[in-house]
């Protein structure tokens, strides 16, 4: 390898940088898939999935991926809850690869939730 | 670019978890996600010690920052199966303190990382340290950028000084200082050595700093490099280490191949390299004269200062040696600023500093500290207080050459100043608590020893005063103090301080002055009334069985290596004196629940032993 | 003892051994008393290594001024014999009575005619020519040839190559060859005595063969707090070996090492590269005979 100059210093730390994202912790969001039993036969996978292509092709960094279990909803599976930093968690259910997209489109990108496939909006009152 | 990630499992491989079977844990793991095809999506980072040692093996799930502790191989698969593939995080791995019931999922939420300040052990279980790409995403070689493109060498120790930067290694000499009076000499080369010859018993600060995070060593190093002139580094590390060896090769050679070391670095014209040097084996090897001899292939004795090494150290030349762990904090300071660095701390002690917190503590491991934190917090919140609601007693802090603190100055801020004002010194950090449990005279016996034994044999003052001072400690721990002892121990040991030519022998009687002076009633009782408060030197104690409480269940009568022990099942079992090694094997057996054996010492012994003659025709126990 | 077969036969005579300071005051004390010394000494005149010294501790005497006038005692006392040059090849008989044997070497000047004038000294024309003794090249014995002669190659060019080449051959054979170290002497220029010192300042280093297993056992603080000190006899009993010892059969040595730095774990014990945490006594036989039984 030759020797690097700043320039490459810096151009090689940017690029590290997008591989290690996961763990400096700095998120303006959070995509949760659940991924119960129900969630999984229902074809969470490919919703997860669809999601990480995204965030891939996008290069976007401060959205943390995450999954759960089964959010006790299992008709409405596959579902995804995305807490956007300052919002209410919103809740999507029944959907698929192409759906995701869009909601990746208006929701994270854009911050305008996709009325048309949401559950719920809010979290359950825990106590 | 291979496909993004949605979870990466930061596995420690710090020494403490690898002896507990780390690898192994990492290769389950690895089978078991490829065995469910979730290898594409989730990767698994060998990490460097992630400092909560007593949880070993553990993990780290990231995003989620969940805590994973005491791993063993039968869990992987659950834990895979639930957590990996179901998306639901394991109750029963995770941190749970002793006296909680619920258990703290998040690694943020655990107190024991809660309290800390991370600064030289920023990256530590965040990065691979095996891949350089890793740390310079972490912001790694900024500094090093940054210095060689626009800070002439005199700015760069001016910052370190103004940073307020003193010696990791326990001294506490100012960095910037040690820098500028190397620069200032006129012969050249001048070298640079990293002292990672971490000799006291009770710290492995810098292995983990050399584990976790090789290239903020390598970095720092550079940049020392570069302020003082100096083309040539070492580091000189024990060969105790191999893993922390191992590291530090794979770092070098990456950063060789980078350019980051060699020639013109950086396109800057600074040439700088590093050669590792291995100690083998000898305690005062860290003492900074004895080191330079060590790698000059001389007797590793040390010799008077001055000249101090910054004028003429190695091979005559204008050397400076720093810690690791003062190193580590070097690139940090570069690339925040002195001013951002010097708020943190108190006024005399800058920074942070790394503890091992070890002994008779919940939470064993490595934690780092803002200087100014007082004992308390370290204790009871970090260190989550001491295990089977036992007494606290002492920290005994700077290993050999440091001392005990007591319980009533639990609240005083531990920086360099205070630590010394109490009897004691910062050393290279080691923490070591002691409970009730623990008998000073036994502590102050087996430091002794330890610097009797490494002591070189250069000065009369260190090497026959260890040895008397041990002479009369194991006189008083064996049962036969005489009046007079104690002040003679006081006397002896003031001398061997102000005798000694250098550190090791300055500071060797520092154990048991402090504890002479916190604990002189226990002292005390050794010599006139023969016991051992403590239940500690085996000459003053006894094991009984109360016969009360014995059921006769044949446990310590099994494993008692000496036959010691009579009785027949359902029986009270009684011990026979002179049969006994005091070994404690039948402590050990005896059911918690029972826990009929016990210890007594001094007049409690005599009386005992009537009631021993009594029970000697036990009764049968239903 | 018994004393008192040959009690009638006892000689009135005395044999000193070594003429330092102690020897000389033991002569003279001796002779005064009204016996017959003969001093021993296997160096070429008596006073020992205080004649090379200054001053002498703790009082800072001048070690000539304590000295001189002995010397010139002894040499005037008529029951005062030195038999310099000399070592004791023999001592047999018993109190009251011994024969013992000496061997003189050659001092190559007749003693009763010489007066110590120091003419032949000054004259000798090599005097200032020190003088070596031909000892003949070390050659290495077949079986460590290859190792050495690829260490001192790697570590030719090497400023300060003592310790590096020391601890390779160290890993090579665990433990320091006599013949070895006086090649490395010879083909570095390092005095043996140099090298010797170097070999057993280091405890990692040792000058016997040592066991394949080298236990261990970490005494370092936190594992003594947490109940080392047993394990270490614990240890020592069950390999029936003592600390630094080898088993006979060649499998173990045990050693007490000064912090492995895992003190999370403590107490704990490292064999190559096998550690062993939270350790207990009644491991401890599970882990000797998972070494004994890898080996058959």
């Amino acid at each position: 390898m030759p020797k690097l100059t700043i320039d490459e210093l810096r151009k090689m730390r940017e690029s590290a940088k997008k591989e290690i994202y996961l763990r400096e912790g700095e998120f303006k969001g959070k995509v949760i898939v659940h991924m119960g039993t129900c969630g999984i036969a229902a074809g969470a996978r490919a919703i997860m999935s669809a999601f990480l292509d995204e965030i891939d092709n996008r290069g976007i960094t401060d959205i943390m991926f995450t999954s759960t279990g089964c959010a006790g909803l299992c008709s409405e599976e596959p579902m995804v809850t995305i807490e956007m930093e300052g919002s209410a968690p919103v809740r999507y259910g029944k959907l698929t690869p192409d759906k995701a997209k869009r909601i990746f489109d208006d929701h994270i990108i854009n911050g305008d939730v996709v009325k048309e496939f949401v559950v719920g909006i809010g979290s359950e009152r825990v106590g | 670019m291979a496909k993004k990630k949605r979870i990466e499992v930061m596995a420690c491989a710090g020494t403490g978890c690898v002896s507990g079977g780390a690898f192994q844990i990492i290769d389950a793991l690895e089978k078991e996600l490829t065995a469910h095809g979730l290898i594409d999506e989730i990767s698994i980072v060998p990490t460097g010690c992630n400092g909560f040692c007593g949880q070993g093996p553990l993990m780290v799930v990231i995003p989620d920052n969940i805590f994973y502790g005491w791993l063993t191989l039968d869990a992987i698969p659950h834990l895979v199966e639930e957590h990996f593939l179901k998306g639901r995080p394991v109750q029963k791995l995770m941190f749970t303190p002793p006296e909680e019931k619920e258990p703290f999922p998040l690694l943020s939420d655990i107190p024991f990382f809660r309290k800390q300040l991370l600064v030289v052990l920023r990256n530590k279980g965040i990065i691979d340290p095996e891949k350089i790409e890793d740390y310079v995403a972490r912001d790694g070689y900024t500094a090093l950028e940054k210095v060689l493109s626009s800070m002439p060498p005199d700015t760069v120790i001016g910052e370190i000084s103004k940073s307020g930067l003193r010696g990791r290694g326990g001294a506490g000499f100012p960095t910037g200082t040690k820098w500028e009076i190397a620069r200032k000499q006129e012969k050249t080369p001048r070298y640079l050595i990293a002292n990672c010859d971490e000799g006291d018993p009770g710290a492995y600060m810098d292995r983990s700093v050399l584990e976790s995070d090789p290239h903020s060593v390598i970095e720092g190093m550079s940049i020392a490099a570069y302020a003082i002139g100096s083309s040539d580094g070492f580091i000189y590390v024990r060969s105790e280490y191999p893993l922390a060896i191992e590291r530090m090769k794979t770092a070098l050679s990456q950063a060789r191949e980078y350019g980051l070391l060699g020639s013109s670095i950086l396109d800057s014209g600074f040439d700088f390299d590093i050669e590792i040097r291995e100690g083998s084996g000898a305690f005062v090897c860290g003492e900074e004269t004895s080191l330079i001899h060590s790698i000059e292939g001389d007797i590793p004795e040390p010799r008077q200062r001055p000249p101090f090494p910054a004028q003429s150290g190695l091979w005559g030349c204008p050397t400076v040696i720093n810690n690791v762990e003062t190193l580590a904090n070097v690139p940090v300071i570069i690339t925040r600023g002195s001013e951002w660095y010097s708020n943190i701390g108190t006024e005399t002690s800058k920074g942070t500093k790394i503890f091992s917190l070890v002994g008779k503590i919940n939470n064993t491991g490595l934690i780092e500290v803002p200087m100014g934190i007082n004992l308390r917090d370290v204790v009871y919140e970090i260190g989550g207080g001491i295990p089977n609601g036992k007494e606290f007693k002492a920290v005994q802090t700077g290993g050999p050459s440091g001392g005990c603190i007591p319980a009533s100055m639990l609240d005083s801020p531990i920086d360099y100043e205070s630590l010394v004002e109490a009897g004691s010194m910062m050393g290279s950090g080691g923490m070591i608590v002691m409970d009730e449990d623990t008998c000073v005279v036994d502590v102050s016996k087996f430091f002794i020893q330890f610097t009797n034994d490494e002591s070189c044999g250069k000065c009369v003052a260190c090497r026959d005063g260890s040895e008397a001072l041990l002479e009369v400690l194991d006189r008083i721990a064996g049962g036969e103090g005489r009046e007079g002892d104690v002040e003679f121990l006081e006397e002896l040991g003031a001398a061997v301080k102000d005798a000694s030519m250098c550190g090791l022998g300055q500071t060797l009687p520092n154990p048991v002055l402090s504890t002479l002076n916190y604990f002189r009633d226990e002292y005390e009782a050794h010599v006139n009334e023969k016991r051992c408060p403590a239940l500690v030197c085996r000459d003053m104690i006894q094991y009984y069985i109360d016969p009360d409480k014995c059921v006769g269940c044949l446990k310590c009568l099994k494993n008692c290596p000496t036959e010691a022990i009579m009785g027949e099942l359902k029986y009270v079992h009684i011990i026979e004196q002179d049969k006994c090694s005091k070994c404690g094997q039948c402590l050990e057996e005896c059911p918690p629940k029972i826990s009929a054996v016990i210890k007594v010492t001094g007049n409690d012994m005599d009386s005992l032993e009537q009631l021993t003659e009594i029970v000697a025709c036990a009764e049968r126990k239903n | 003892m018994q004393h008192s077969t040959t009690s009638d036969e006892r000689v009135g005579a005395a044999l000193v051994v070594g003429g330092g300071i102690g020897g000389m005051q033991a002569a003279l004390d001796l002779a005064e008393a009204g016996i017959k010394v003969y001093l021993v000494d296997n160096k070429p005149s008596i006073g020992g290594v205080m004649s090379q010294l200054d001053k002498t501790f703790p009082t800072n005497d001048c070690a000539m001024c304590t000295m001189a006038p002995r010397l010139v005692e002894i040499g005037r006392h008529k029951d005062i014999e030195k038999i310099t040059l000399s070592e004791i090849e023999s001592v047999t008989g018993q109190p009251g009575n011994f024969r013992v044997h000496l061997r003189k070497q050659p001092r190559y000047v007749d003693e009763t005619k010489c007066t110590g004038c120091g003419a032949c000294v000054e004259n000798c024309p090599t005097r200032n020519e020190v003088q070596l003794v031909e000892l003949g090249r070390t050659e290495l014995a077949p079986q460590h040839q290859e190792e050495v002669l690829g260490i001192l190659e790697r570590h030719r060019d090497r400023k300060g190559p003592l310790m590096p080449i020391l601890q390779d051959v160290n890993v090579a054979f665990n433990y320091f060859p006599e013949n070895v170290l006086r090649f490395i002497s010879q083909e570095t220029g390092y005095p043996l005595t140099h090298i010797n010192r170097i070999a057993t300042f280091y405890s990692a280093f040792s000058l016997k063969p040592i066991g394949k297993h080298v236990i261990n056992l970490c005494m370092g603080t936190a594992c003594y707090v947490r109940g080392a000190g047993i394990l270490l006899e614990k240890f020592s009993e069950a390999l029936n070996i003592g600390v630094g010892e080898t088993t006979e059969d060649m499998l173990f040595t045990f050693k007490s090492v000064r912090c492995i730095g895992c003190c999370g774990l403590a107490p704990v014990m490292m064999t190559g590269d096998d550690v062993y945490g939270k350790l207990q006594t009644k491991d401890i036989p599970d882990i000797i005979k998972k070494y004994r039984q890898a080996e058959q």
